[in-house]
């Protein structure tokens, strides 16, 4: 069998005469990527450094406190922020708590089924969740209401819609998105100590005095985001598809904060050792995506503020 | 580490007093009460499937996602019809209250039955078709929204039907029925009607009721979710028809 | 399930269309049924409902809880049904879970009415205890000893026998305590509440073999069913719940159809359970004798 490989893939010749295109990529995938490799293409045309189209929607969700909608290529993630009212640990009288899961549901790819999660699942909620943390993006004190009475809870839960490969980077930038979005609703704190909401409408006068009324965005600093490239051979692949992720297996996944500092560098295993060299491909590859995403970010959180106003 | 113990803000002062009983009342969205919401759908929404839809009924938001047919996973008798199994699930932020999502464990079969009948099993024999939804925001009405998303995403993915199936539901609230019911109209009610329907064989997939009603209610209810499944049953077409043209 | 010969398929369609079944009903009829109650000494209520070999016991367990804060008037009711796996061989090795779950729903939906709690077959208000503070709650449970056919309907009239059995203990709230602390309460083991259970309705299931539709099929006949509809009825003739089973689709009119025939049959099965019922009760009163024990 690996013979046969070597040979439609080394010479080219006699299989893909009279093989169709279709099934040449089906029977032989690696060679057929090789052949594009050569001519510095991909298959689906961008060259390997180039990563996919990306988009962002925020405020998808309305039964959300902040939400985002973040679509790479074909890969979908929507994130939802829910905020609840938590009473803080004794360690931290005046901290919030950030609980962060990531859902990969049946719909999202053929290999999950009902009652069997994804495996990749609960590790990329770890792994987005030490990001966060260790960021410093979030200040967990902003999310405290009464001190060593009250702070807010905040769920984080982000489902994955359509797999179709750099399941991480696309989750953690709607993860960030949907941080940006969140809007912290006023509230007050009623007779028998529990934390209500204010409602907007001036003509209901309220006595209570609103714990929050500058606390109403979170103020982001060093926003991470992450770029995930493969390795094969001399080539480094940017944004790989869920093909190429099953074609060639050795990923690396840097992620950078927006002033430039590396907040993780991830390369599990993988055929291919990663030379410096090419991990200094991978990081600069990364600081030319994170300004791409970071615009774009920008101008979605823009445009919605516009329509708010 | 065990997430500590947190509670939901209660948001509207929780609005739950009856409307009036005189019929005089007037939905929260402004809707006449045999006024449906507008429904956006769409095909294709998640490319890694067979065949997928998206549907929004005003704040309801519903994507299915069919797979096959492909091998029976289980360790399943022979069977010489095909299989359909139906799954549906609600994100962890779809309803106002987290948590409150796992009250619909009997979605899954309700939605099975209500396209069993619209399938033709005999063409995939031995196989499975997988029929899995996720409902993103709960506004009311789910369980029709993820019928006719599922029967849409079947038709997407190239399933062979007698029929598209549509649904409406209907409530009942005080002497008023009232037609695709948003989520605070749902707390209230005093019954419910759902009804899915083949609109071109008119046949009815699957019929539930709740509450206590007269066989004259019965029928003016039926009527009312049937005459919403025929027009919904027209954009569920259109929707297929501008997909197709607009792939050629 | 045994699987049934042509012959045999022939037999009980042909039987159906001519109105005289394999076991010499007619259409309308149903097996003979036969009621015991008190039969769990443990719950607070307790019935087995047998029609013909078709075997089931529900039991009623009452315990103190607090109301939903969205519904501080109410108590909660609770139905579980489970099917033994050795009811049928389709229930072994966990075969039975998916109607278990279909049971649980389809008489949750008939016995609790609309989310505003009008139309329900139980009172939930009448399980309050102090408002917003302590409420009964109601575990009813389901099981299904034997299966042949028309479980629901056999279901349903076991738990209206159950909760007919069912004595409710009389409850004293201490005075005094503060607004926001949870009240003393003092559960009497005397003296007991009945519970009302004229507003239960019945399950009548009527099953679609060819052009036909039969009440109480068992379950050679249901295997010959396109589809079937089950109506809950109450005394007042009204409908409570409907559910539709089965694959093949139905025409409006003939479901309005068997609609009308469920409450037709109802007029005969409601007033023949309740005095089953009452019957049941005499005799586990006398078979008690005079020591009524919780």
């Amino acid at each position: 069998m690996a013979a046969v490989k070597e040979d439609a893939g080394g010479r080219g010749g006699g299989f893909e005469g009279e093989m169709e295109v279709e099934a040449y990529r089906r029977l032989f995938p690696l060679p057929y990527y090789e052949r594009h490799l050569l001519e510095s293409v991909r298959p689906d045309a961008r060259p390997l450094s180039s990563a996919r189209d990306t988009s962002i929607a925020v405020g998808a969700v309305s039964s959300a406190d902040g939400s985002a909608l973040v679509k790479t290529g074909e890969t979908t993630m929507l994130a939802a922020i829910k905020l609840e009212v938590m009473s803080p640990s004794q360690d931290s009288p005046d901290e919030g708590s950030l609980a962060i899961d990531f859902h990969m549901p049946p719909i999202c790819s053929p290999t999950v089924r009902p009652g069997r999660p994804a495996e990749l699942a609960p590790v990329l909620s770890k792994q987005l969740s030490d990001v966060i943390s260790r960021s410093k993006m979030i200040h967990l004190k902003e999310l405290s209401l009464v001190s060593g009475k009250a702070a807010w809870m905040a769920y984080l839960d982000i489902y994955c819609l359509n797999a179709d490969g750099s399941l991480f980077d696309v989750a953690l930038l709607s993860a960030v998105a949907a941080l940006a979005h969140l809007h912290i609703p006023l509230v007050s704190l009623n007779d028998e100590g529990r934390i209500i909401a204010v409602s907007g409408d001036p003509s209901r006068k309220t006595t209570r005095e609103v714990v929050n009324k500058d606390k109403r965005k979170l103020s982001l600093n060093s926003v991470p985001f992450s770029l995930t490239c493969l390795l094969h051979k001399d080539y480094i692949l940017a944004d790989p598809t869920a093909e190429e992720e099953s074609i060639m297996d050795t990923p690396v996944t840097v992620v950078l904060d927006s002033l430039d500092c590396l907040v993780s560098l991830y390369k599990p295993g993988g055929a291919a050792l990663a030379l410096t060299s090419s991990l200094k491909e991978c990081v600069s590859l990364t600081r030319r995506r994170v300004q791409e995403l970071r615009s774009i970010l920008d101008e979605a959180l823009q445009s919605t503020e516009m329509d708010e106003d | 580490m065990a997430s500590p113990a947190s509670y939901a803000l209660r948001r509207h002062q929780q609005q739950r007093r009856r409307p009036l009983q005189d019929d005089n009342w007037v939905r929260s969205d402004g809707r006449g009460f045999h006024q449906c919401r507008p429904a956006f759908l769409r095909t294709g929404a998640a490319r890694a499937a067979s065949g997928s839809a998206y549907a929004e009924f005003g704040s309801t938001k519903v994507i299915v996602s069919v797979f096959g047919p492909r091998e029976s996973k289980k360790a399943m008798k022979y069977s010489g019809i095909g299989r359909l199994n139906c799954n549906v699930n609600f994100a962890t932020f779809s309803t106002a209250t987290r948590g409150q999502e796992s009250d619909h464990k009997d979605f899954s079969s309700m939605l099975h039955k209500a396209l069993e009948g619209a399938v033709l099993l005999e063409s995939f024999p031995k196989t499975t078709v997988d029929v899995f939804a996720l409902v993103l925001e709960s506004g009311g009405s789910d369980l029709p929204a993820v019928i006719s998303c599922a029967s849409l995403a079947l038709a997407d993915a190239g399933i062979m039907m007698y029929d598209l199936v549509a649904s409406a539901s209907v409530s009942c609230i005080g002497n008023s029925l009232i037609i695709d019911p948003a989520a605070e109209e749902e707390d209230c009610q005093d019954g419910s009607l759902t009804v899915a329907f083949m609109p071109s064989r008119r046949e009815i997939t699957q019929l539930t009721l709740t509450g206590e009603w007269s066989t004259g209610r019965i029928h003016e209810a039926t009527e009312l979710c049937l005459d919403a499944c025929s027009k919904l049953g027209e954009i569920m077409r259109t929707c297929l028809k501008q997909a197709v043209s607009s792939s050629t | 399930m045994v699987g049934l010969s042509a012959g045999e398929k022939n037999f009980i369609r042909g039987g159906i269309e001519q109105d005289l079944r394999a076991d010499g009903r007619q259409r309308q009829d149903f097996r003979p049924i036969l009621i015991e109650t008190g039969v769990i000494p443990q719950a607070n209520g307790s019935a087995r409902v047998r029609f013909g070999a078709t075997d089931v016991i529900a039991s009623v367990k009452a315990e103190l809880g607090k109301p939903n804060p969205l519904q501080p008037g109410r108590g909660k009711v609770a139905i579980y049904v489970d099917c033994s796996p050795t009811a049928a061989p389709a229930f072994e090795r966990g075969g039975g879970e998916e109607l278990s779950t279909e049971l649980s729903a389809a008489l949750q939906k008939c016995l609790l009415g609309g989310k505003s709690g009008a139309g329900a077959g139980i009172d939930l208000s009448s399980l309050m205890v102090l408002e917003g503070k302590v409420c009964w709650d109601l575990y009813i449970d389901g099981l299904v000893v034997s299966s042949d056919g028309n479980l629901l309907d056999a279901l349903a009239a076991a738990i209206k026998a159950a909760l007919t059995n069912t004595g409710i203990p009389k409850v004293d709230v201490g005075v005094g305590a503060s607004p926001d602390e949870q009240p003393e309460v003092n559960i009497s083991d005397e003296e007991f509440l009945q519970f009302d259970t004229s507003a239960v309705p019945v399950i009548i299931t009527l099953t679609k073999v060819g052009r036909e539709y039969i009440v109480d099929a068992t379950s050679d006949e249901e295997s010959q069913m396109s589809s079937a509809v089950s109506v809950s009825v109450n005394s007042h003739g009204k409908v409570c719940g409907l559910i539709k089973r089965g694959g093949a689709g139905l025409d409006a009119s003939v479901i309005l159809d068997m609609v009308s025939a469920a409450r037709h049959v109802s007029q005969k099965l409601i007033p023949l359970l309740d005095s089953e019922i009452d019957a049941a009760e005499a005799a586990s009163l006398a078979g008690q004798g005079s020591d009524v024990d919780p």
